[in-house]
């Protein structure tokens, strides 16, 4: 893909498609040749990302010697509380430690070399068989990475969803609206007011806890649901939109200046464009300006940031989570990272990877699509 | 976006901004106060808190829990106390350990809990003198310097700064709450003394070693060898309660202020552990540890500890670190015989363990620091009975005992840091205690620990007959048990000893031993009579015989290779088991009597009779269930869709089986319709003569009506019924089990421990060579401490030189007064000036003593 630097022309709709031969390739094969190399390069990176990831989650193998540390100082503890052990002699507690010691490593993998055990993590993910975690279970019991990741995921959508969502369409509206009221009082209201996206949404949601769990007692401190529940389906939806209005909120909230700011001082670049200024002087109405003169020649990047926000919307966020105990896919994470759950990372990531590299390859098909500079496999 | 929107939230941050710039502002703390070093005895204040003004409980007609329901949820630890003051939750029933939430709960005006939580010490790395990996210098290869940290580390600074003055300084592996502290405090006073704070006596100890060592200390106050300077690596943890960074911290300083070179490692247990214990200690990548250790329950016999925590023959023996251990073979053998339990008395088990604490010193392999102590907290207008170990939330007493204050019946809201950890099942499902303290609630026992001494009490049992080999020093507190000894005891041949799983039935002792067998305990274990008929399952099923012997043959069964149940990982435990079993039977039915006999005994006759909670009580060691219930999970082990234990779930990759959720539900229920189908009976050769038909049909229609109404498998005969099931949520509902057989205030006597109290008054001058006396009152909430319940007064007699001169014991007066009489020989020994007599006093109710002292000028 590649962009012809030439100016944009505000109207190319309404021009003549400039028609360039290359040689006797078609355009098919042209699409279809870019999209194979596309594939295989996005493949590659993919499968690059996720062994890094198998590697650093594993320090390189070391993390084998930590479990096993983990494994004896468990057992260790447990046989301290065993009456028949203290009966045992010398040489029969040694054998009968070591069976167990074994047992343990086997289960946990770790009578196979990590270099093995490293690439059957890869191939694995590769084709998405996320197989069963070494040390995990799903909220409800399973050992299976995919029912680990899907349980956890509803609510996850469900927060970082409308987070999000309401994050990015609030702002970019209001961005909008902004760039076309440059130096009012809003304007400099939120260039003041967006530094105060330098605090995470965890802050904030510390605050909002204070404020309307803690003072106010109006809303909950955390939790998806009130204990007990609602008994009815209604009463329980109810509920957990409560529950998810302090912890939206903070992520709302930390972003949220500075995404108008952002937006804001991207649109200002078109607003003060000439042509901009001709359709003002022509008399169009603000309404047909911004549709026509500033959100259509900056879609591609509305749609590329857009993209990207719903599949960021698979990481979750681990401490606002944690915050608000919301039963989330950043929690799981980073669960797992604390018990060197290698199943569980992989799986994660490679979903991610795929996500990213699916959203990456068909962007450039959209850009294509709503922006008629651009040509798929145009060299 | 609208400009009110607009304005709404730009009103919010300024609004939470203001909030912040309101609130308390950062407090001048003082500089660390710290006590001039002294060799006063520490003294150990046993309880903090007030005695609870209880009033007469009234009585009721309740059956079970105090409760209607119970409604479980996850809250996070630093939000608990305010939580609770917001009226979002009633109760945090985990543990909090912080000065902070301490100072929470008393500002809250809110009641807690105090139990012992972690205890720590400092692990020291003995190679040497010289590390072969580096050949780098380890001061600690030489036990004087060990033992020197002893009077290095002022335990009751590190009590004020790091834990609030909550914890209690510690000497010795066994927590200082326990009965091992309280049973030798005569003999651990001594060493609490004699190792008082010296800074002075710990430098000059450290400076004669270290020029031994060829250690040379610069102009500069600093240690070199061989011209570098002496860097002691030290790893300090810092995950945990995070207490342990400031303790690290204060520790590094005192050396540091001795002219050593502290690198101060600051890892968590996962990068610690390798280096600690997996790694060779020869290899000199650490110096020294911050460690800490647990216990879930109040332990009443620490006699391993010795050598658990010093010697190369300890459960830690795979550790490169305790190999390194070098002891005599003397003082190894003393260490083993203790934690043999070699001994036939009492008197010899005093000697060992005495000469156990001189040995433990003498090596000092790691010093103790601080006994932690923790809090669980609820509304004023509630009440529960706490373990003095396991706190509120696995305290086996809480489902009986919490409650709003004068009311029966409403909804307590707990809150816990998780829930629904693992899949739960009976035989090897979930251990974590956020599982137990849901399964405490929906199960039953045979007994039931003492809160504050871990002395079991009878609950389902109505009593047992305890022999014991003559010769084993085994004693007794209450009378549920009556003790025994005999010179052999012998094992009947017709006892079960083994399960045949061809032929499903019980293999007898005279087919597998045939020349006969002796054990060294044997216990008869009487149900009340008319008990089966009473106790009904939460599925409305009456208890049944079938569900006790379901139990004697699981023992086996997921442990014998051949069984269609097998778990590799059951085998090694089962051997263990039949190591030391020597068999087992029903003697009755109505009423239902068990016998059983087994080479293992423990000081105590009541948990000889009941070691942990149950014998024969239809519960798996993880939760209970009748034989309905395992007859349909052993068809879907059985059948590897499922499997009981993690292990073999992962072996054969299927589904860790979980009666509550997930996947297993539906292999359960589709195992259930099986089992009704086919009308089963599981092991019919040995079931089949204690199931009938109709009981079989009646008891899988009632588990399929159960499940269809609660949704899940978990059926017990505990005081509550397990309701709603909320997992990824991380909520779920306890409510009350009507049909429970005993009424809610049979254990109402542990709503508070009955700590005594002690005051000591005599003549504040005593004359050298004469007679002196001093009353002792002990009470408690004013009125004596019922002699009956006390087990022993002590006296400790300490002169000018804070060495104690004199141990004894106090002569009974009247009730709640005893009388120390110290001889004219005695006071003759004194010599001019203040003089301290402190008073121990060990009652039966509570494993804490009492100490308290008192000054008198001698002249």
């Amino acid at each position: 893909m590649s962009v012809e630097a030439r100016p944009f022309q505000p109207q190319a709709e309404d021009q003549e498609q400039v028609e360039t031969k290359r040689g006797s390739t078609s355009t098919f094969s042209r699409v279809a040749k870019y999209t194979l190399v596309r594939v295989i390069m996005l493949f590659f990176t993919v499968a690059t990302g996720v062994f890094l990831t198998i590697m650093i989650a594993n320090m390189g193998g070391y993390v084998d010697n930590i479990m096993r540390g983990n494994i004896r100082e468990g057992l260790a503890m447990q046989m301290q509380q065993d009456p028949a052990y203290k009966e045992m002699q010398p040489d029969e507690r040694q054998q009968y430690m070591a069976s167990l010691i074994e047992l343990e490593e086997k289960r946990l993998g770790l009578d196979k070399p990590f270099v093995t055990r490293a690439f059957r993590y890869l191939t694995n993910a590769l084709v998405l068989d996320l197989g069963r975690a070494v040390q995990m279970t799903s909220d409800t019991g399973s050992k299976e990475v995919r029912l680990i990741i899907l349980e956890r995921l509803p609510p996850t959508l469900l927060l970082m969803g409308t987070s999000n969502l309401v994050l990015f369409f609030g702002s970019l509206f209001a961005a909008l609206a902004l760039s076309r009221q440059y130096g009012s009082i809003w304007d400099k209201a939120i260039i003041a007011l967006s530094p105060t996206s330098s605090a995470p949404s965890w802050f904030y949601g510390l605050f909002l806890i204070l404020i309307f769990a803690a003072v106010l007692r109006v809303l909950p401190f955390g939790g998806m649901v009130g204990s007990p529940p609602a008994s009815t389906r209604w009463g329980y939806f109810l509920d957990v939109g409560k529950h998810l209005i302090l912890p939206a909120s903070g992520l709302i909230i930390s972003s949220l200046f500075l995404s108008i700011y952002n937006w804001r001082t991207f649109f200002l670049i078109y607003s003060t464009e000439d042509y901009v200024e001709m359709a003002k002087a022509k008399g169009l109405t603000d309404r047909e300006i911004e549709r026509r003169y500033i959100l259509r020649p900056t879609l591609p990047n509305i749609i590329t940031n857009f993209s990207l926000l719903i599949i960021t919307l698979w990481t979750g966020a681990i401490i606002t989570e944690t915050v608000f105990q919301w039963p989330g896919l950043g929690r799981t994470y980073f669960t797992a990272i604390g018990l060197y759950d290698t199943p569980v990372i992989v799986g994660n990531t490679i979903i991610y990877a795929y996500l990213l590299a699916m959203t990456v390859f068909l962007l450039d098909f959209i850009y294509a699509l709503v922006d008629p500079r651009v040509k798929i496999g145009d060299s | 976006m609208s400009k009110k929107l607009f304005a709404l939230l730009s009103l919010l941050v300024v609004l939470s901004l203001v909030l912040v710039a309101c609130g308390p502002g950062n407090e001048v703390v003082d500089e660390p106060v710290n006590e001039p070093t002294t060799n006063e005895p520490v003294e150990e204040e046993p309880v903090e808190e007030e005695p609870v003004e209880e009033e007469p409980m009234p009585a009721t007609t309740r059956v079970g829990g105090w409760l209607d329901t119970v409604a479980m949820s996850v809250v996070g630890a630093d939000s608990a106390v305010t939580q609770i003051e917001a009226g979002a939750v009633d109760l945090y029933a985990s543990n909090l350990s912080t000065p902070a939430d301490f100072e929470a709960i008393e500002e809250a005006g809110l009641e807690r809990s105090y139990q012992f939580g972690l205890y720590y010490e400092i692990t020291f790395n003995p190679v040497g003198p010289t590390f072969p990996g580096t050949g780098a210098l380890n001061p600690f290869s030489s036990a004087r310097i060990r033992e020197a940290m002893n009077w290095l580390i002022d335990r009751d600074y590190i009590n004020q700064e790091v834990y609030g003055g909550n914890a209690i300084p510690k000497f010795f592996s066994f927590v200082s709450g326990f009965p091992e502290y309280g049973r030798y405090i005569d003999l651990v006073r001594p060493y609490e003394v004699y190792y008082a704070p010296n800074r002075e006596l710990a430098s000059t100890i450290i400076t004669e070693e270290m020029e031994l060592l060829g250690a040379v200390k610069g102009e500069d106050g600093t240690w070199t060898f061989e011209g570098e300077p002496v860097t002691l690596i030290f790893l300090i943890r810092n995950d945990s309660d995070l207490t342990r960074i400031p303790q690290g911290d204060i520790i590094s300083n005192w050396l540091e202020e001795e002219g050593f070179v502290i690198d101060r490692q600051y890892k968590t247990a996962s990068e610690a552990s390798p280096l600690w214990v997996l790694g060779d200690p020869a290899d000199g990548l650490w110096h020294f540890y911050t460690g800490a250790w647990g216990s879930g329950a109040i332990s009443r016999d620490n006699s391993d500890d010795f050598q658990f925590f010093g010697a190369p023959t300890s459960a830690y023996g795979f550790s490169p670190l305790w190999q390194a251990y070098e002891m005599e073979e003397a003082d190894l053998q003393v260490l083993d015989d203790l934690a043999n339990k070699s001994y036939t008395s009492l008197e010899e088990r005093r000697e060992m363990f005495e000469q156990a604490l001189a040995i433990e010193k003498k090596y000092s392999f790691r010093v103790w620091v601080v006994d932690g102590r923790a809090a669980s907290t609820w509304r004023p207008d509630m009440s529960v009975a706490y373990d003095l170990s396991a706190g509120v939330d696995i305290n086996t007493l809480w489902p009986f005992t919490l409650r709003f204050d004068d009311v029966e019946g409403g909804v307590a809201r707990w809150g816990a840091p998780d829930l629904f950890t693992d899949p739960a099942n009976p035989v090897a499902g979930s251990n974590w205690t956020y599982d137990s303290q849901w399964q405490i609630a929906t199960g039953d026992y045979d007994a039931i620990p003492n809160p504050y001494t871990g002395v079991q009490l009878p609950q389902r049992l109505e009593k047992a007959e305890v022999t014991i080999k003559s010769g084993l020093p085994v004693g007794q507190t209450y009378d549920w048990v009556t003790l025994e000894f005999a010179d052999e005891i012998t094992v009947p041949g017709d006892v079960w000893v083994d399960w045949d799983v061809e032929n499903e039935v019980f293999i007898t002792a005279e087919e597998k031993f045939p020349d006969g067998q002796t054990a060294l305990r044997k216990v008869v274990y009487y149900y009340p009579a008319g008990m089966l008929g009473s106790i009904t399952w939460h599925d409305g099923s009456p208890l049944s015989v079938g569900d006790f012997v379901m139990g004697m043959i699981m023992t086996f069964a997921t442990g014998k290779e051949g069984s269609p149940i097998f778990d590799e990982s059951q085998a090694p435990a089962l051997e263990s088991f039949l190591g030391a079993f020597k068999g087992f039977k029903m003697v009755s039915t109505d009423p239902l009597v068990f016998e059983l006999y087994s080479d293992v005994w423990y000081a105590d006759a009541e948990t000889n009779a009941v070691p942990f909670r149950t014998a024969f009580w239809p519960e798996y060691g993880y939760g209970q269930a009748g034989w309905p219930m395992i007859a349909i999970a052993n068809k879907a082990d059985a059948a590897g869709e499922l499997a009981y234990s993690a292990d073999k779930a992962d072996a054969l990759e299927v589904e860790w089986m979980n009666f509550i959720g997930g996947p297993s539900l539906e292999i359960l229920n589709a195992k259930l319709d099986e089992a009704i189908a086919e009308n089963h009976i599981p092991f019919e050769p040995t079931l089949g003569q204690f199931i009938t038909a109709e009981e079989a049909a009646a008891r899988y229609a009632n588990v399929k009506a159960f499940f269809e109404e609660y949704g899940h498998f978990w059926i017990g005969t505990g005081p509550y019924i397990l309701d709603e099931v909320f997992q990824v949520e991380k909520t779920g509902t306890l409510v009350h089990n009507p049909n429970f057989p005993d009424l809610a205030d049979k254990w109402a006597m542990f709503s508070s421990p009955m700590l005594a109290e002690v005051a000591i008054d005599g003549a504040g001058r005593v004359t050298i060579g004469e007679e002196a006396t001093f009353d002792v009152f002990v009470t408690f909430e004013g009125e004596p401490y019922p002699s009956d319940q006390v087990d022993d007064v002590k006296y400790l007699l300490f002169n000018s030189a804070n060495e104690i001169v004199e141990v004894g014991a106090a002569e009974f007066v009247a009730e709640g007064q005893y009388l120390v009489t110290l001889s004219g020989e005695t006071t003759g020994g004194l010599e001019s000036g203040a003089n301290k007599l402190e008073i121990v006093v060990v009652v039966i109710p509570v494993a804490i003593p009492s100490i308290s002292d008192f000054e008198f000028v001698s002249e």
